[in-house]
């Protein structure tokens, strides 16, 4: 019972605070200098139009009646129309959702499989050759720029040595929609240098994150004690020093998403990757009202949603987070 | 490799490597085969996306491109330019047309003509097309082109007739240039407030060479050539817009093979990246934009009151003889760009290296100060007058790389000559609503030409352009008299002569520095045959473009 009321108490704070990112992001869109009338040479709308497109899109309105307009279309499913693009904002996050999700899964997958190996292998070797390397390897990774490795990466594989291709989601000319197993490939392949540039700075860190949580779990008395008994060294790693460290780990997965998505944005526009990310720079240079405030909105619920999940499995995974939301809860009065 | 896997792992392996083999071979099988003289795909590396493909409401380039091959014109300038009178233009969607009277323009329609569902295009869509141009509720930018014509009303079926208000010597280029006809029978249902996020933008039906075939959200949108177009098969089957956000990705993608032409290179070092292409060809041809640092007539930020440096016209000469603008252009665009002799970029045909301008002289630009007054009174190498400094702001957009550093240019050529450029450097949309309510020194802005000088001239430096696009305020009765008499001249050799004396004026009163008018350099894969550029519309004669079959390459062939 508690457990249940634990999790309405997570989801009405998480719900409250998707609602301040939404309201402070649609006011500070609003606020920000900037002219939505502005074309691409700073002048080429003939003047007369301005005013009508801005009273066609409602921004002549107060902005507390916008807001208050905006939220009515929200509870009614209606994100609102982006005048950037000409059609309704829904439409366009539809169709570039799954492509974030697609770069960001495959580089969380990158990032933890990568990560949670390079840490684990350190830890088992700690202070000796391969871990002094590989320790200075990943703070040096970690420490470059998202775009300047892309920018690397695009170079060198795409443009001189010619194995992976330069931007785009897919071959435009075989396989403009994935229709075969052909073009899953091709989508696979096109995904590589993205992910890659993503994932393997995240995984930097990863390894960093996890190294540490596995040398610190390993001078806890259970895992002595379990050698005492005589376990084997893998299950000893395995059974009792990594299901430790995971928690750790668990708490990195929601410190990972909000990483994902901003490298996403810079990731996607140099890969011409058709994301949210890019979705979300264009709208704002474009001071595109709707659609800046509608990708806040679903940047903010992944966000949150995230690290949610990960209080859940951390829940699950310690008992004795359990208890204490268990103390924390005051029981009714008899 | 399989028996070095974990148990567990080898039956989703094996499953995966089975549907990627047993998927390859249709894939190959779809590469197959066209041959002959109409196949051919050419992928564009655009650099921006349009927002719709509705002609009355787009403005983007790349729009206006693809627009040319689904949406035909009455008829269109040819490779001249020239926008006076009807001689140089071609016939399109009108197979002839006849003056009758002064005023009245009769336009005689291809009878071939046919929208892509079948149906005729006739009269009746060429007056719903003006009507909608007009409309307000439709907010087409080209509207403004279009106030000297009275009225567009069918005769018959194939028969559509032109009213003006007023003779002069472009009625013919606005009859033609600004509209793209449209599909009276589909898009009449759609309430013209609507017509902005209308679903006919992102699927078209026109009546062009090529026909749509799909728009993939920021990836691309693909034309496949209408066999049956009436003036004749394109000979490109293929033509794929491939976006991406950034200029250098889109070279890359040229260099790379990955893509078949990039229209503007900009750069010189996109230049020498692309020469170092072999399979690479080169085509230069003129360019519509050209540059300047605007400067504010007005107080920044108060339009009633005169700006306390650049109201002087004698301050405003001096800042312009102190930019070497010969050597900004070596050093920054080499052989992309030229010095315009005026607010025009070369692709106008009053373009005339022969009109005065003010000669690069610092020594002129000193004494022209220190007559009025601006001498470094406190030794601190900036020029002062009653205790303020000659400095200023140069506001410049952070996205133009070009820009940039032409402010930074700019600063140093400034400083030589004791004047203070601070540089501000912000997003387009802030450099657009500050130059527009007046908040701003000076500003580097660019603009586009069209084929006409008529237009862009006058709104942009007449007194016409106020509250528009003249953001400077500059005004000069005398220059605004001349620009009135050049557009309404009915001789092309009074009209040369009057635009001649304008520019002659507007150059000394110097209220902008014309920084450079970029020269054009399209990069087109070499198999590509028969490559006919016009000036203002690269893409306007695509369809006669052609890729002989021995040059045929696999992404020409591939059939779907």
């Amino acid at each position: 019972m508690t457990g249940v009321v634990w999790l309405l108490r997570r989801l009405v704070a998480s719900v409250a605070i998707i609602f301040a990112v939404v309201t402070l992001v649609f006011i500070l869109i609003h606020v920000a200098p900037g002219d939505p009338c502005v074309g691409s040479d700073e002048s080429a709308r003939d003047p007369a139009m301005c005013p009508l497109l801005i009273r066609q899109f409602g921004l002549d309105q107060p902005l507390y009646v916008q807001y208050g307009r905006y939220l009515l279309q929200l509870l009614q499913g209606n994100l609102g129309y982006s005048f950037s693009l000409h059609r309704p904002v829904r439409d366009a996050l539809a169709e570039t959702i799954p492509f974030t999700l697609q770069l960001a899964g495959v580089a969380l997958l990158i990032d933890f499989l990568v990560g949670l190996g390079l840490g684990i292998y350190q830890a088992l070797r700690v202070n000796r050759l391969p871990d002094l390397v590989l320790s200075n390897v990943t703070l040096f990774a970690y420490s470059l720029p998202t775009f300047w490795l892309a920018l690397v990466l695009l170079l060198l594989f795409a443009e001189k040595v010619k194995l992976f291709p330069l931007g785009g989601p897919s071959d435009p000319v075989l396989c403009p929609l994935i229709d075969s197993a052909y073009c899953v490939a091709d989508r696979i392949w096109h995904l590589v240098l993205p992910a890659l540039t993503l994932g393997l700075v995240g995984a930097a860190g990863t390894a960093r994150f996890q190294r540490a949580a596995m040398l610190e779990v390993a001078q806890q008395d259970f895992v002595r004690t379990a050698r005492a008994k005589g376990l084997s060294e893998r299950r000893v790693v395995l059974r009792h020093q990594l299901r430790n460290a995971l928690l750790s780990f668990i708490t990195r997965f929601g410190l990972t998403l909000p990483f994902l998505l901003t490298g996403a944005v810079l990731i996607e526009t140099i890969f011409a990757w058709p994301g949210m990310g890019r979705l979300a720079v264009d709208a704002i240079l474009t001071r595109d009202h709707a659609l800046v405030t509608a990708t806040g909105l679903i940047a903010s619920t992944v966000v949150v949603s995230g690290n949610f999940l990960a209080d859940i499995l951390i829940g699950i995974a310690d008992p004795r987070v359990r208890v204490a939301a268990d103390e924390a809860v005051p029981l009714l009065p008899a | 490799m399989l028996s070095a896997m974990p148990r567990r792992v080898r039956l989703p392996f094996s499953i995966l490597v089975a549907a990627l083999v047993a998927g390859a071979p249709s894939a190959c099988e779809r590469r197959g085969g066209c041959t002959g003289s109409y196949c051919g795909t050419l992928i564009d590396a655009a650099v921006g996306e349009p927002g719709t493909l509705l002609p009355t409401s787009t403005e983007e380039i790349v729009a206006r491109d693809i627009e040319e091959q689904l949406f035909l014109k009455l008829a269109d300038v040819g490779m001249s330019t020239n926008t006076v009178g009807d001689e140089d233009f071609q016939p399109l969607l009108a197979q002839r047309w006849e003056w009758d009277g002064p005023l009245t323009l009769v336009f005689h329609l291809d009878p071939r003509a046919r929208w892509q569902d079948g149906q005729r295009v006739t009269a009746t869509d060429v007056a719903f097309t003006f009507d909608a141009y007009n409309d307000s509720a439709v907010a087409s930018p080209y509207r403004p082109q279009l106030k000297r014509i009275a009225s567009v009303t069918p005769r018959d079926s194939l028969t559509a007739v032109f009213r003006f208000r007023e003779r002069y010597p472009e009625m013919f280029y606005d009859a033609v240039y600004h509209m793209r006809i449209l599909p009276a029978h589909l898009l009449r249902p759609v309430p013209r407030d609507q017509w902005k996020t209308a679903p006919f933008g992102r699927a078209p039906v026109g009546d062009g060479p090529y026909r749509f075939v799909r728009w993939q959200a920021a990836q691309s949108i693909e034309l496949v050539a209408d066999s049956t177009f009436f003036l004749g098969r394109p000979r490109l089957r293929r033509l794929i817009w491939r976006f991406t956000p950034d200029l250098g990705v889109a070279i890359s993608q040229v260099v790379a093979d990955q893509a078949d032409i990039r229209e503007q290179v900009v750069t010189p070092e996109n230049l020498e990246r692309l020469r170092a292409a072999p399979q690479i060809a080169l085509y230069p041809y003129r360019g519509n934009v050209y540059t300047f640092l605007s400067f504010n007539q007005r107080a920044n930020g108060d339009t009633a009151k005169p700006n306390p440096i650049f109201a002087d016209r004698e301050i405003r000469r001096a800042l312009s003889m102190a930019v070497d603008r010969a050597s900004l252009v070596r050093s920054r665009l080499g052989e992309l760009g030229k010095v315009p002799p005026g607010p025009m970029s070369s692709l106008l045909w009053i373009w005339d290296p022969e009109i005065r301008q003010l000669p690069f002289d610092t020594a002129q630009a000193s004494s022209i100060l220190n007559a009025r007054g601006w001498r470094d009174h406190d030794g601190d190498g900036i020029r002062d007058r009653a205790g303020q400094p000659l400095a200023f702001h140069i506001l410049v957009p952070t996205t133009s790389v070009l820009r940039k550093q032409y402010a930074r240019l700019l600063q140093e050529e400034y400083r030589a000559i004791g004047v203070r450029v601070d540089i501000d450097e912000v997003e387009n949309s802030v450099v657009g609503q500050r130059v527009g309510t007046g908040h701003y020194d000076t500003a580097i802005l660019s603009r586009a030409n069209d084929p006409s000088p008529s237009s862009g001239i006058a709104q942009t430096w007449t007194r016409a352009g106020f509250g528009g696009s003249n953001f400077g305020r500059y005004a000069n009765p005398e220059f605004d008299r001349l620009v009135d008499r050049a557009i309404a001249a009915t001789s092309p050799d009074d009209a040369r002569r009057l635009w001649r004396s304008a520019m002659d004026l507007i150059n000394a009163d110097a209220p902008a520095v014309f920084l450079y008018s970029l020269e054009n350099m399209a990069a087109i894969h070499s198999r590509v045959d028969n490559v006919q550029l016009r000036p203002d519309s690269w893409a306007a004669l695509l369809r006669g473009w052609r890729i002989p079959s021995s040059g045929l390459i696999d992404r020409d062939r591939v059939e779907r």
